[in-house]
Formats: structure tokens, C-alpha cells, sequence
């Protein structure tokens, strides 16, 4: 018999897998293959960063490493770096987790902001050091408008269409130990 | 059982540390290997979207194709004016197909005159677009032709009317082809009808920016850009785009391939230029050789010009 509580965790963690690929898949549609002017939201971060800090046990970090690696494989990005950053900013927001769960939502929306910022700004320093070509900045920080902008309507899909919500405090679960 | 499970948790939190700050130092150590060695780990990626991608083609192919559908469905709105612009654009066509057609009389005319053998190297392999590279930083797309189908890095890329990109990484069935928008795409061309070379260097713009144009004075907006063949591996001769001047007096190129729309693309094969390298072997008995093999050739070549 399967445990209930193992059970919706691992239902949750393919969801998160399956978005995940649903993501991808929707991305590398050739619909345009013009240059666009406004870029869209990286929406697997928004999906990452959100799922962490509601319910960080959804999104263990080798699925952060797994889905951002084959992100950056397939989307001719530098392998590693990228991955190597959501790894470090998951970790940042799961090791406060317990605190976090208090916070208001703008209050988590100026946080995300900052560390997505605080990413982007590694990622380009980074890849400046190593000599790497990059995009114009204009270009990044237009992708970093729609990813911020993009955050609340993740965190409202995932909390309306999946049930995805924070813990309330005292909250346990099926089987009554705390969370 | 409450206590069972807070000493797992303080047992498991270091070895958890570890593990993470390890993967953390391999995820590094990948982004410096694929600094220092690029070539091999592009060829790891290459052969992971080879098996990834394609096992996607069942799926992408179709939906791709309902929303192009959905696309033109809503075009359908303004049907009117499509054909009545269309019918203008048919009554051009006509004039121009009318001068096509007598050019090409005369040029096999003169052809047939002269025994001229045309450069036999262009010859296509056409591919799907597969997929686009899912980036707003990267413009390319995936073509479902590859190395079993002789694919070879550095080949033109065309439409049918204007040039797409080039091949950059070939797997056994795909191949990623870098588009002219590209900001690592760098192409020579030249501009007709001044002649003058320039370098067409993408920036994720819709119209390339023109570069090391000699004399920017002789080129004017409306000029053809056609590709310049400087640098061996690009054929010359083929049709890129129009010179366009922005508003900040750039020169631009609008391209002559249609970007909405790449869905099928012809990837030309061109064999790098011969060298000839033996200074003695041009005179004497060999080349007697090749003489009569051209003879032997001609009376084919002529019965299929007559047909």
C-alpha cells in the first residue's frame, strides 16, 4: 500500500517535472523565428523560485539541477553556469524556508526580484570574465522585467489550477507530524 | 517515531551540505571545461539534441502546424484585401516572368554557343525545421537532416529565394542552423550593383547591421546584397537581402528570406574550392586526359539542352 503523504509528494514532483517539460516543449516551438523585441518571462525560474518557497519538498535540488542542465543544453546557453545559479538561489530560498513562509507576498515579490536580478548580474560577470559573447544588456534586462512581472501569475496558477500554497503555521500532515 | 524522524533529519542536513556544494563544484567545472574545451562539449550537446529533439517530432510538427493553421485562419478576415493586393503582385509577376523567360532563351542560347560547363557543385538537401532554439538571446533552428544525409558544418542555408544561415553542428539526423539574425553570425556580401564587400553581422535585430562597408557612399537603400563567397566555404552569388538605411543612419539589410515563416529550408552543398598546388602537372600528358573525358561528356550534355 502506498503511503498518502509520499504519495502526493511524488505526484507533485513529476507535476513539477512535467511542467517543467511543458515549458520546454512550448519554447522550442518554431512558430517565430524572428527576433523579437520584448523577450518573454523565463518561466521555468518563476516555477522553480515559486515552488520553492511554498512547498520546498516538491522541488528536491537534483530536479533544479536536472531540468536547468537540459535548459541550458538545449538552448545553446553556457552548460553549468545558469544551473549552477538557480541550484545556489533554490538552496538560498529552502535553507529560509521556515521564515519565509510568513511573509507577505509583496514582500516575497521584492525578494524573488532582487535574486533574480542578483543571478543575472553573476550570470553576465561571469561570462564577462570568461570571455564569453553575450547578448546586448537591453536585451537581458527586458527578459528580467517580464520574469519579475510574470512571478504573480505563476504563483496564482500554481495556487489555483495545482493547489500549491504555503504551510500554514501548525499545519500537519496526514500522517500529524509538523511540517 | 516523532524522535526517529528529527534524528534522520540532523543525520541527513551535513551529508545533504556536502552533496549540494559538490554538485555545485561540477556544475562549474562543466562551465570551465566547455570554455576550455568548447569543441567537445558542443559536440556532447549537438548529439544530446540529436536524440532529445526528434523524439519530440511526432508532437511538434502537428502542433506547429494547427497554430500556423489557427494563424491563417484569422487572416482570413481581411481576405479582400489580400486578393486584391495579390492580384496586383500577379499582374507584376507576369511582366517579370514574361522578361524571365526570354532571359533564359537567350541564356541557353548562349550556352550552347559557347559549350559553358555552369559550377556543378550547388546542389540541396532540404530539411524540416524542427524546432527553434527556444531563446530570445540565440537565433537558430534545427533542421531534421544531419550527418547521414551528408550534412557538413559551414554549408549556406537558403529559403528557395534568399539565404537563411549557415550550418553550425551536425548530429547524425539533425542539424542547427545558425540564422543570418544571429548575433554570432557574421557573413561576407557583396552589394550590387556598386560591388562593394562589406560583412553582414547579426544582433538579434530583424535587419542585420552592414559592417566594414569600404565605401558607404556608393551604397544606396534598395541595393541587392547577395553573398560575397570571400572566405572559401559560401558559395557567392546568393540572394541575401536589400540595403534598407535606419533612422540612425546605419546601414541595414532587410533580409529576402521570409523569417516569419522558415519551415522547410534547402541547405546547399558546396565543396571548398579546389587548389591547385602542382605547378608542373597543368602542362604536359595530363591534362590530355581530362580533354577527352569532356568530349566523351558533351554529346550527352547537348541532347539534354536540345530536350
Amino acid at each position: 500500500m502506498v503511503d498518502p503523504v509520499s504519495a502526493n509528494r511524488v505526484g507533485y514532483r513529476l507535476v513539477f517535472l512535467g511542467l517543467a517539460a511543458a515549458v520546454f516543449f512550448l519554447r522550442i516551438l518554431p512558430l517565430s523565428t524572428e527576433p523579437v523585441g520584448w523577450p518573454g518571462p523565463d518561466v521555468l525560474l518563476c516555477l522553480a523560485l515559486a515552488w520553492v518557497l511554498r512547498r520546498p519538498e516538491f522541488v528536491p535540488a537534483a530536479a533544479v539541477v536536472a531540468v536547468f542542465l537540459i535548459e541550458d543544453m538545449l538552448l545553446m546557453r553556457p552548460p553549468g553556469l545558469w544551473t549552477l545559479l538557480a541550484l545556489l538561489a533554490t538552496e538560498f530560498l529552502r535553507d529560509r524556508a521556515v521564515v519565509l513562509r510568513d511573509i507577505p507576498f509583496l514582500v516575497e515579490w521584492l525578494l524573488v526580484a532582487a535574486l533574480v536580478a542578483a543571478m543575472l548580474l553573476v550570470n553576465r560577470s561571469i561570462l564577462a570574465l570568461a570571455m564569453v559573447p553575450q547578448a546586448g544588456l537591453g536585451l537581458s534586462l527586458a527578459q528580467y522585467v517580464s520574469t519579475v512581472l510574470a512571478y504573480p501569475v505563476v504563483v496564482l496558477l500554481s495556487h489555483s489550477v495545482l493547489g500549491l500554497r504555503k504551510v500554514a503555521p501548525g499545519e500537519v500532515d496526514e500522517l500529524g507530524h509538523r511540517i | 517515531m516523532a524522535r526517529d524522524r528529527n534524528d534522520e533529519i540532523d543525520f541527513q542536513a551535513p551529508v545533504r551540505r556536502v552533496l549540494i556544494v559538490l554538485v555545485a563544484l561540477l556544475l562549474f567545472a562543466l562551465f570551465l571545461l566547455w570554455r576550455i574545451d568548447s569543441p567537445r562539449v558542443e559536440r556532447f550537446r549537438t548529439a544530446l539534441v540529436d536524440t532529445v529533439v526528434p523524439s519530440f517530432e511526432w508532437a511538434l510538427v502537428p502542433v506547429t502546424k494547427v497554430v500556423d493553421m489557427v494563424e491563417g485562419f484569422q487572416s482570413y478576415a481581411r481576405i479582400y484585401e489580400q486578393n486584391q493586393e495579390l492580384r496586383r503582385e500577379l499582374q507584376q509577376m507576369k511582366a517579370w516572368k514574361e522578361a524571365a523567360v526570354q532571359l533564359e532563351q537567350q541564356n541557353a542560347k548562349l550556352l550552347a554557343q559557347n559549350k559553358l560547363r555552369l559550377d556543378p557543385k550547388l546542389t540541396s538537401v532540404s530539411g524540416v525545421v524542427l524546432a527553434d532554439s527556444g531563446s530570445p538571446f540565440r537565433q537558430s533552428v534545427l533542421l531534421n537532416v544531419g550527418r547521414r544525409d551528408g550534412v557538413v558544418d559551414g554549408w549556406a542555408t537558403t529559403d528557395g529565394l534568399g539565404l537563411v544561415g549557415r550550418i553550425a553542428g551536425v548530429g547524425e539526423t539533425t542539424s542547427r542552423v545558425i540564422l543570418l539574425t544571429d548575433s554570432s553570425s557574421r557573413i561576407p556580401v557583396t552589394v550590387q550593383p556598386s560591388g562593394q564587400r562589406g560583412m553582414l553581422a547579426g544582433d538579434n535585430t530583424a535587419a542585420p547591421p552592414l559592417e566594414f562597408v569600404e565605401a558607404p557612399d556608393e551604397v544606396r537603400p534598395g541595393d541587392r546584397v547577395v553573398s560575397s563567397g570571400d572566405g572559401g566555404v559560401f558559395p557567392a552569388g546568393l540572394l541575401v537581402g536589400q540595403v534598407a538605411q535606419g533612422p540612425d543612419r546605419r546601414l541595414r539589410v532587410i533580409l529576402a528570406a521570409d523569417y516569419s515563416r522558415l519551415d522547410y529550408l534547402r541547405v546547399l552543398r558546396s565543396r571548398p574550392a579546389e587548389r591547385i598546388t602542382e605547378g608542373v602537372g597543368l602542362v604536359g600528358a595530363a591534362t590530355a586526359e581530362p580533354a577527352e573525358a569532356e568530349a566523351e561528356a558533351e554529346p550527352g550534355a547537348e541532347t539534354a539542352g536540345d530536350g
